[in-house]
């Protein structure tokens, strides 16, 4: 019990000497500029790190980007929960053989109350189209952007640090597959692989690195010669961490904002591709079915009209994203 | 004198690419699934004329003889036959036959995109974000993630099959001919013979693919023009420009705008390459004969010789866009000239 008492008085006592001292202190920090008081640094760090997070907060609650960021919301719950929400199974979407029996399965029905925006060529729902489609384009977009990232980002990185020839060599290999045009060098990879969505990925993928690395080779050459990079090396950091650890997560912006719209540009490369015939016909692809659907585009444009519209609704959310992130990022709007 | 040693330069780094594109491309066709010398023959054919066959194509020669023979073949212009469009035909004829018709919706597309979307990029960052601003990014974002051929389909429904105003595709009546052949473009060929209703026939079957394909550039050049002008417009020597009475017309095109550009006209050399790929789906949507179906129809059949001219040819030309955008950074930028 004494004990107890005892232990709080010393630290009564300490807090007192701490505040004496912060009287003098609170003095000199008045009268010397540059003086640098412990706690109030710290506070002033973390009252910093706050203000700065809530201005990013506040930039990104524009409307836009709010619009943005529901649309791939509710493109990726379309993708992750598509076999309670659609109206017909994947079976059912993806059957060759229209069923006869009853009308609303005939081949390019208008839209009724069965089937909410109208049938397709083989009598399948679109509405069902629709929401399986989300799925297949999310699962060719995203491995190939993280593969294209991942990559990209470690050549990027390795070949901007070490500069010489190893900047040279990996520069002119990754100018020679950004001199194709991009469509086309996916077709023929395409036309060499085959027709499968693991193609298809790597294709997206191989392609991509070539973008990410460019940028982020930018971004850390201009970061290199920065007094943090030789601070961590004084401190003792080996080549790699000082590129992955302390480089990286500053350099990372233009990749994030080019993340996003990369996205989108996939998901309309993938809807292209499949418009001109080169799709796997056992996926569910948005751009199929307005290749389909062209020869009767004067009987039934509700056939035409939803695929399309939903690559451009999903591609826009993706942009939109992108566009408020750039600018709730942009290190030159900082005062708003 | 600058001028000419920079232009120099930047066709001697132009030179190692051109050597890369062509071992990949080299590279690429010969990992194509696909035998030609079986395809170029007839179904009952011998074992001694397939023999034959590969010794005159000359592929069973060791890789490094065969890759020394596609580059000489390729700088003599003896491209290949092709085995699937038109059994026999050389590559080089059917690529020069259609490659004018490619390279004017892809010039207009350019040209109208760059010129509309800078004039609307310099309204937009002008007036920021007042309603002239919110449209064009309006009309920009949707630009930005429409399908080309998705538009296409739509403005035919509209425009063509509904209201009967413009021809729904093609690029030329099917009654009229062709004007005698000067250049191998139609443009000036019609011109220069004379006979202006194909001019104007070819203008109207243009003007729904170019309206796609430069809905889509000028979405992204308005974007860019957007940013960067507001990026410049925050300088001092805006400033300075106003307060020295400078008309506010003046300043912002003769001293903005030339500050303004270059990341723009970066922007328009990378969309280049998927003008390009809007080319192929445009082309596929409004029927027009040109070099991007070509490359479609070659990679449906594989015909090996006929991916491999596209593909070069496609990045070669790609290559010189951006030589000439590099040497368009000279003009309007004098200090990159080093």
């Amino acid at each position: 019990m004494g004990q107890v008492e005892q232990r709080e008085l010393e630290e009564l006592i300490e807090i007192r000497e701490r505040k004496k001292k912060n009287i003098f202190t609170y003095i000199k920090f008045l009268l010397i500029p540059g003086y640098i008081m412990e706690d109030l640094a710290i506070r002033e760090f973390e009252y910093e790190k706050t203000i700065s997070k809530r201005k990013f907060i506040r930039r990104l609650k524009s409307i836009l980007t709010i619009l943005g960021i529901a649309i791939i919301l509710v493109i990726v719950s379309f993708a992750v929960f598509c076999p309670w929400i659609a109206p017909q199974s994947l079976a059912e979407t993806v059957d060759f053989y229209p069923n006869p029996q009853h009308p609303s399965q005939w081949p390019y029905q208008p839209p009724s109350s069965e089937n909410p925006l109208g049938t397709t060529y083989f009598g399948r729902d679109i509405l069902s189209i629709l929401i399986w489609g989300a799925r297949v384009s999310l699962t060719i977009a995203l491995p190939a952007i993280l593969m294209a990232l991942i990559f990209g980002v470690i050549f990027g990185t390795i070949a901007a640090y070490y500069g010489g020839w190893i900047d040279t060599i990996i520069m002119r290999i990754m100018d020679m597959f950004l001199a194709f045009p991009g469509l086309i060098l996916i077709l023929v990879f395409i036309a060499m692989w085959g027709l499968k969505l693991e193609y298809f990925i790597m294709a997206y993928g191989i392609l991509g690195i070539a973008g990410y690395s460019r940028l982020i080779r930018g971004s850390v050459l201009q970061a290199k010669d920065l007094p943090y990079v030789e601070a961590a090396r004084a401190s003792g950091a080996g080549n790699w961490r000082i590129m992955f650890v302390h480089l990286l997560p500053n350099c990372i912006q233009p990749i994030i904002i080019s993340f996003t719209f990369d996205i989108g540009g996939i998901i309309l490369g993938l809807a292209g591709l499949s418009f001109l015939g080169f799709s796997d016909p056992s996926l569910v692809e948005w751009g199929f079915y307005i290749n389909q659907a062209r020869a009767q585009i004067l009987d039934a444009p509700f056939a035409v009209f939803w695929p399309g519209f939903m690559i451009m609704i999903t591609v826009l959310g993706f942009m939109l994203t992108g566009d408020g992130l750039r600018d709730a990022l942009d290190p030159r709007l900082r005062n708003i | 004198m600058s001028m000419l040693s920079y232009i120099v330069k930047r066709l001697l780094t132009l030179i190692p690419v051109l050597f890369g594109v062509l071992t990949i491309t080299f590279i690429l066709s010969r990992l194509m699934p696909g035998d030609p010398a079986y395809a170029l023959l007839p179904l009952n054919h011998t074992h001694e004329q397939y023999l034959a066959m590969r010794r005159f194509l000359g592929i069973d020669r060791p890789i490094i003889l065969q890759y020394f023979r596609y580059l000489a073949d390729l700088f003599t212009g003896n491209w290949g036959a092709s085995f699937a469009i038109n059994r026999g035909e050389p590559v080089w004829d059917l690529i020069w036959e259609r490659f004018p018709r490619t390279i004017e919706l892809t010039l207009f597309s350019v040209l109208i995109a760059s010129f509309l979307g800078i004039k609307t990029g310099i309204i937009a960052s002008k007036h920021r974000n007042k309603w002239q601003d919110t449209t064009f990014r309006g009309f920009a974002l949707v630009g930005v993630s429409i399908p080309v051929f998705w538009m296409g389909m739509m403005l035919q429904y509209a425009l063509a099959y509904q209201l009967d105003w413009l021809p729904s595709g093609g690029f030329k009546d099917p009654d009229y001919g062709s004007p005698p052949h000067v250049t191998g473009f139609r443009i000036i060929d019609s011109i220069l013979s004379g006979e202006l209703y194909l001019t104007i026939d070819y203008l109207v079957h243009l003007i729904m693919p170019v309206t796609c394909l430069a809905f889509i550039t000028l979405a992204s050049i308005t974007r860019q023009t957007r940013s960067s002008m507001l990026e410049v417009l925050q300088q001092d020597y805006i400033r300075t420009a106003r307060a020295k009475g400078c008309k506010e017309k003046d300043v912002l095109h003769t001293h903005a705008l030339k500050n303004a550009l270059i990341p723009t006209v970066t922007i328009i050399g990378l969309n280049f390459g998927s003008l390009l790929g809007g080319a192929i789906l445009t082309e596929t949507t409004f029927t027009m004969a040109g070099m991007g179906d070509l490359l479609v129809s070659a990679i449906m059949e594989r015909d090996i010789y006929l991916i491999n001219g596209l593909v070069f040819f496609s990045a070669l030309l790609f290559l010189m866009i951006n030589l000439f955008i590099d040497i368009l950074y000279g003009i309007i930028d004098p200090r990159i000239r080093y």
